[in-house]
C-alpha cells in the first residue's frame, strides 16, 4: 500500500511538472489522480480489502495523500491561470516610445503675460485697475496733464490725430485724469493700456503698451513713490532690489524724476542687460503737478500724490530675453509659441 | 546738446575730471548721454529737458557746473572800445507788434574781413556739431553755443531804408531764407523787415537777399526775445525747425540779447578785425519785472518726505543764483531772468530735491486706503484671453491701424466707415481697424509664407465705430482668431481631421460661455468676408450679434499663401456685458433612472435640424427633457437632397420614476409634433 501510494504521488508529480501552466492540462492531471474514476480514487477503493486492522492507518495514509495532492493541484491552477493573463496582458502591450497624442498649447503673448504679472502684485497691494479710451481728447491727454498747446513737450510726443482735434492717447495718464475726476481722494489705482506714437524704427512702433500707478492722499510723498517702486520691483524679480531716483523733466509732475532699479543679472556690478551702468532705466515718476489736480478739481493745499509710469514692452523684453521690438507685433508663431504655458 | 569740456573750463573755474562732470551734471537732471574724447578735448552730449532752456548753451551748463561744485562762473569776456558812427545815425528798429517780440537789439560792427576760422574755431564748432561756413557766421554759432541765445548778422550794406521793422506776416509776404527756400508767409508769422519787405523770419531764419558775403563789410547784428508761440507757429507754420527756433520755441532769458551783442562784438573784432561801432538800439516795449517766488520749508518736508536742513535748502538755492532769503518758515527767492522753468512753489522744491540727490529720499510705503473702482477692465477680457490659450491659440498683437480699405468686407452691410488718421505713419496704418480678422488673417498669411503652414493665433482688443465727427468713436473690445490646419495635432494614429465650420463655431461657444449671456441663437452669417454657406452668427437674446465664424470666403483666401482653408471668427466681448457667469446654484442630481428614446429622422438638406429640435421641445414632456444628435448620414439609401439623421431623447425625471405609458405616449407625441415640421419625417423608431 505505501509503496503504491509512492508510485503514485512520483507519477503525480511529474505529471503535474509536464501540465506546465497550462491551466486545461492541470485540470487533466486533478481528474487522472482524484476524479471518480482518478488513481487515488482506485487506490482508496482497494483499502476495503485489507484485513480490518490495517484499514485505518492505509485510510489515513491516503487521505494525507490526497491533501497533498489537492494542495499541489491548487497552486499549480493558480499559477496557471495568472501565467495565463500574464500571456494575455502582454499581447496587447503598447510601444512606449511611441509619441503620445498631444493637446494643443497656446500662449499668452509675452506682454500680457508681464501685465497680468504685474496687475496682480498692484491688485495685492491694495491698487485698482483702471482704464479709459484709446482715441482721446485734447484734454485728457495734454491740457489737464500741463501740456498747454504750444509746450515743447508736445513735440516729443509724436501725436495721430483723428478729425475733429480727437487723438490716439500717447500715454494712459489721460486714464489717472478721469480716474480723478470721477473719484475723490485717496486714489489708488494703475493704467495699463496700449499707446500710440507717431515712431518706426528698431527701437520704437507706432503702438506699444503702458502701466502708469497713481497714488493721492493726504501726506502722500517721494518716500512713498520710493517704497512702493521697491516694494513692487522687488516681487516682480523676486529679490530685494535698490530703486534709484534721478531728476527728469515730465510736464505733469514736479519734482519730476527718473526711476532705476538695480540690476538683477549682475547684482549692481554692471552687464550688457543694464549697458555697464548696474542700473536699469524703467520709466519716469514724481510728484502730481499742482496744475494737474487744479485741472481735475482736486485741492493740491491738501493733497499730494505720485504717480511714475513705465513701459511694459521693455520691462517684457527684458524679463523673456527678447532681442527685437518688432517680433512683439509680427504675430510669428515660431515667436509666440516659445510663450505657450 | 553737445557740449565742450574746454569751452566750459573757460567759463567757470572747474578742474574735474570730464566724467565727474558728467555725473554731477546727471544727477541734477541734465542727463549726459555719452563722454567722448575728441583728442585734446572732451564732449558731453547732455539731454537737455524741455522745461531747460537756459542750459541749451555752454554758460547755462557752466552754471549748473558751478552749482554742483560750488564754484563761480568768471566774469563775461571783454567788450572792445566803441568807435565810428552811433548805431542810432544808421538805422533805427521798430517793434510793430509786441506780442510777436518782447525785445529786440541791434548794433552794428563795421570792417570785417570774411574769410575763414581759425583752426580752434572749427574744430571747436566740429565738436558741438556745427560745421565752420566762415569767421562772421561761425561768430553768430559761437555766441549761440557760448550765451543759449541766437542772434543773427545782416549785411548792412544790403538792407533797404533806414528802418527795421518788427511786424506780422502780411498776406503774400513772401521770403527767400538763407538755404534758398522760398517760402509764402502767412499772417502771424514773425517778420523781420526793411523797407524792402521781409529780410528774415524772426527766431527761425534769416533771408538770403541779406546774408552775409565774402565781401560784406558792415555787420547789423540782431539779438532778440521772440515769443515762443510765435516762433513756434512761424517754424511749424513752413516746416523749419533751426537751432534758433528751437531755443526761442522754449523760451529764452530776456535779459541775454545785451550780452549776446557784447560777446558777438568781441568776437568780430577778435576774429574777423571789426570796429564795434557805439550805442545799443534796445527795443523793450514792456520790461518784466523779476517775479518772486517763496517756498514753505513744510511743503518741502511734504513733497520730498525728508525734512532738509534749512540753512542746507538756502545754501542750495544761493548756488543756483535764486538769491535766497528765509522769512520765518519759507524761503523767497528771485527768480532768474533764464530760469523759465520756475514758476510755482512746486518747481522750487525741485530744485532743493535736485541739487540735494533724491538718494536722501527715505523709501516708504503708502497708508491709503483701498477703494472702488472708476472704470475696471471688464473682466472677461482676460478670461477670454485665458481661454483661447488653453484651447491652444496664440496670442498676437497687432496695430489698431489697418490700411484703408482692409476691414471693408469683415464689417457688416451699415457699419459706419472707419475713422482716418490725419497724419498716418504709412498707407497700410492709416484708418482705425473695425475688425480684428484682416490683421489676423494677414498674419495667419505671412505664417504660411514663413513656411508655417498650419496656425491657431488669436488677439483681444479694441475695434474702433467712428460715429459723427468730432466724437468719440465707439471703442468695442473683441477677441478674433483664425485657425488654419487641422483639428486637433498631427499624431501618427491617423490621419489629421481639417478644422471645419463646427469646431470653429465650438471655440465661440467656449468664450460665450464664460459670460453671462444665456439664451443666444445660431443663424447664417452674412459677412462678405466669410463662406457664405459656412458661416454662422450669434445673437443675444435681443437679438444683437454678438459672434461670428466660418471659413475666409474662397476669393479672400485664395489668394493668400493658405494651404488649407483659413477658418476666422470674431466675438464681440462688450455686447456681452461686463460680468462674468456668476457663481454656479447647484442643482439636486437625483437618482432616478433617466429614459432615453433615439428617433431617426429623414430631413430634407435645407431643413435645419435646429428647426426639428425647437419644434419637438414644445411638446409638454413627462420629465425634463434633453435632445442630441448622436448620428448624420447620407449617401447610397437615401434619395438626393435627403439627410438621415439620429435624434436621441433622454428624459430625466425628479420626482418618481417614469411608467413605460408616459415615455411611450410622450414618442408617440414627439412624432405627431414631427410630422408638422415641413422636410422632416420619422424613417423607424428605436427603443
Amino acid at each position: 500500500m505505501q509503496d503504491r501510494l509512492e508510485a503514485l504521488e512520483r507519477a503525480f508529480r511529474d505529471a503535474l511538472r509536464e501540465a506546465a501552466d497550462v491551466p486545461a492540462a492541470v485540470e487533466a492531471v486533478r481528474v487522472r489522480f482524484l476524479g471518480k474514476k482518478g488513481e487515488l480514487t482506485a487506490i482508496l477503493k482497494s483499502v476495503g480489502a485489507l484485513q480490518a486492522a490495517l484499514r485505518p492507518a492505509a485510510g489515513a495514509a491516503i487521505n494525507a495523500a490526497r491533501d497533498r495532492l489537492e494542495a499541489a493541484l491548487a497552486e499549480a491552477a493558480g499559477s496557471a491561470r495568472r501565467t495565463e493573463e500574464a500571456a494575455a496582458l502582454g499581447s496587447s502591450a503598447i510601444d512606449v516610445s511611441l509619441p503620445p497624442r498631444t493637446f494643443p498649447h497656446g500662449a499668452l503673448h509675452p506682454v500680457t503675460r508681464t501685465r497680468l504679472e504685474l496687475e496682480s502684485i498692484f491688485r495685492s497691494m491694495g491698487f485698482t485697475v483702471e482704464i479709459g479710451p484709446e482715441v482721446e481728447d485734447d484734454r485728457h491727454n495734454f491740457e489737464a496733464l500741463n501740456i498747454p498747446v504750444g509746450h515743447p513737450a508736445r513735440d516729443a510726443t509724436d501725436t495721430f490725430y483723428l478729425p475733429g482735434g480727437l487723438l490716439l492717447r500717447t500715454h494712459t495718464s489721460p486714464v489717472q485724469i478721469r480716474t480723478m475726476e470721477a473719484l475723490a481722494p485717496p486714489i489708488r489705482m494703475i493704467c495699463p493700456g496700449r499707446v500710440y506714437r507717431k515712431d518706426l524704427d528698431a527701437t520704437h512702433l507706432p503702438m506699444f503698451h503702458q502701466l502708469e500707478a497713481l497714488v493721492v492722499d493726504e501726506g502722500i510723498s517721494l518716500a512713498d513713490l520710493k517704497g512702493t517702486c521697491a516694494a513692487v520691483w522687488s516681487r516682480f524679480f523676486g529679490a530685494e532690489v535698490a530703486i534709484r531716483l534721478r531728476p527728469g523733466y515730465f510736464p505733469f509732475v514736479e519734482p519730476g524724476c527718473e526711476f532705476d532699479v538695480s540690476c538683477r543679472v549682475c547684482d549692481g556690478k554692471g552687464c550688457r542687460v543694464c549697458k555697464g551702468t548696474g542700473w536699469i532705466e524703467l520709466g519716469g515718476a514724481g510728484m502730481v503737478h499742482p496744475a494737474v489736480f487744479e485741472a481735475v478739481g482736486i485741492d493740491p493745499e491738501r493733497y499730494t500724490g505720485f504717480a511714475f509710469g513705465l513701459g511694459i514692452d521693455r520691462i517684457a523684453m527684458m524679463r523673456h530675453a527678447i532681442e527685437d521690438l518688432r517680433l512683439l507685433v509680427e504675430g510669428d508663431v515660431r515667436f509666440l509659441e516659445q510663450f505657450a504655458c | 546738446m553737445l557740449i565742450s569740456v574746454a569751452w566750459l573750463r573757460e567759463l567757470v573755474a572747474i578742474d574735474a575730471e570730464p566724467a565727474a562732470i558728467a555725473k554731477a551734471l546727471t544727477s541734477r537732471g541734465l542727463t549726459v548721454d555719452a563722454v567722448t574724447d575728441t583728442g585734446g578735448d572732451t564732449v558731453l552730449d547732455v539731454d537737455v529737458p524741455a522745461n531747460r532752456p537756459d542750459a541749451l548753451g555752454h554758460r547755462g551748463i557752466a552754471r549748473e557746473v558751478a552749482a554742483a561744485f560750488g564754484r563761480r562762473l568768471h566774469p563775461p569776456r571783454s567788450v572792445p572800445r566803441a568807435t565810428g558812427a552811433h548805431v542810432e545815425k544808421e538805422i533805427d528798429v521798430v517793434v510793430d507788434d509786441p506780442s510777436l517780440c518782447g525785445r529786440y537789439t541791434a548794433r552794428i560792427v563795421r570792417g570785417v574781413t570774411v574769410g575763414p576760422s581759425p583752426e580752434a574755431v572749427v574744430s571747436r564748432l566740429a565738436a558741438c556739431g556745427l560745421r565752420s561756413i566762415n569767421n562772421v557766421v561761425d561768430i553768430s554759432n559761437l555766441v549761440m553755443l557760448e550765451l543759449g541765445q541766437p542772434v543773427h548778422f545782416f549785411d548792412l550794406a544790403r538792407l533797404s531804408g533806414r528802418t527795421i521793422r518788427v511786424r506780422s506776416a502780411a498776406k503774400g509776404d513772401r521770403l527767400t531764407t538763407l538755404d534758398g527756400v522760398r517760402h509764402d508767409l502767412e499772417p502771424g508769422m514773425v517778420v523781420i523787415a526793411d523797407g524792402s519787405g521781409p529780410i528774415a523770419l524772426g527766431g527761425v531764419m534769416g533771408g538770403a537777399s541779406t546774408e552775409i558775403l565774402p565781401e560784406t563789410k558792415d555787420v547789423l547784428i540782431e539779438a532778440a526775445w521772440f515769443s515762443p508761440s510765435a516762433v513756434r507757429r512761424t517754424a511749424r507754420g513752413l516746416g523749419i525747425a533751426t537751432d534758433a527756433s528751437h531755443r526761442f520755441e522754449r523760451g529764452c532769458d530776456p535779459e541775454a540779447p545785451p550780452a549776446a551783442q557784447d560777446l558777438a562784438c568781441h568776437w568780430l573784432s577778435e576774429l574777423a578785425g571789426g570796429r564795434t561801432a557805439p550805442g545799443t538800439i534796445d527795443r523793450r516795449p514792456h520790461p518784466a519785472k523779476p517775479p518772486r517766488l517763496t517756498v514753505r520749508l513744510a511743503r518741502v518736508a511734504a513733497l520730498l518726505g525728508y525734512r532738509p536742513d534749512p540753512a542746507e535748502a538756502v545754501a542750495t538755492l544761493a548756488a543756483l543764483e535764486l538769491a535766497p532769503s528765509r522769512v520765518g518758515d519759507s524761503i523767497a527767492i528771485t527768480v532768474p531772468p533764464w530760469r523759465v522753468d520756475l514758476q510755482r512753489e512746486a518747481d522750487l522744491v525741485e530744485e532743493i530735491g535736485r541739487s540735494l540727490g533724491y538718494d536722501r529720499v527715505p523709501a516708504a510705503l503708502p497708508s491709503t486706503a483701498p477703494r472702488g473702482s472708476a472704470s475696471p477692465p471688464p473682466p472677461i477680457e482676460d478670461a477670454a484671453r485665458e481661454r483661447l490659450a488653453a484651447r491652444g491659440f496664440h496670442e498676437a498683437i497687432n496695430y489698431a491701424m489697418v490700411g484703408a480699405g482692409e476691414d471693408d468686407r469683415f464689417v457688416p452691410p451699415g457699419a459706419p466707415a472707419p475713422v482716418p488718421l490725419d497724419n498716418p505713419i504709412s498707407a497700410s496704418l492709416s484708418v482705425l481697424r473695425r475688425s480684428l480678422l484682416p490683421g489676423l488673417v494677414r498674419f495667419a498669411d505671412q505664417n504660411a509664407r514663413r513656411g508655417v503652414p498650419e496656425l491657431r493665433l488669436f488677439e483681444v482688443g479694441r475695434i474702433f465705430l467712428g460715429r459723427e465727427p468730432g466724437a468719440f468713436p465707439e471703442e468695442r473690445l473683441r477677441a478674433g482668431f483664425v485657425w488654419v490646419g487641422a483639428a486637433t495635432p498631427p499624431h501618427w494614429s491617423a490621419p489629421p481631421r481639417p478644422a471645419d465650420p463646427y469646431d470653429a463655431a465650438g471655440l465661440v461657444e467656449d468664450v460665450l460661455a464664460l459670460s453671462a449671456v444665456r439664451g443666444w441663437r445660431r443663424e447664417r452669417a452674412v459677412l462678405a468676408a466669410l463662406h457664405p454657406g459656412q458661416s454662422i452668427a450669434w445673437r443675444d437674446a435681443e437679438g444683437r450679434p454678438i459672434a461670428w465664424c466660418g471659413a475666409l470666403h474662397p476669393a479672400i483666401a485664395g489668394s493668400l499663401a493658405f494651404s488649407a482653408p483659413p477658418l476666422v471668427g470674431e466675438i464681440d466681448l462688450s455686447a456681452l456685458g461686463a460680468d462674468l457667469r456668476g457663481p454656479v446654484t447647484a442643482s439636486p442630481i437625483g437618482n432616478l433612472p433617466a429614459a432615453s428614446r433615439d428617433l431617426s429622422l429623414v430631413l430634407d438638406r435645407t431643413t435645419e435640424a435646429g428647426a426639428v429640435v425647437e419644434a419637438l421641445a414644445r411638446v409638454p414632456s413627462p420629465a425634463p427633457a434633453t435632445f442630441a444628435w448622436i448620428d448624420r448620414y447620407e449617401g447610397p439609401g437615401l434619395a438626393a437632397g435627403e439627410v438621415s439623421m439620429t435624434l436621441r431623447v433622454i428624459l430625466q425625471p425628479r420626482e418618481r420614476t417614469l411608467l413605460d405609458a408616459e415615455t411611450e405616449s410622450y414618442r408617440q407625441a414627439l412624432i405627431a409634433a414631427l410630422s408638422a415640421v415641413e422636410g422632416a419625417r420619422l424613417r423607424r423608431t428605436e427603443a
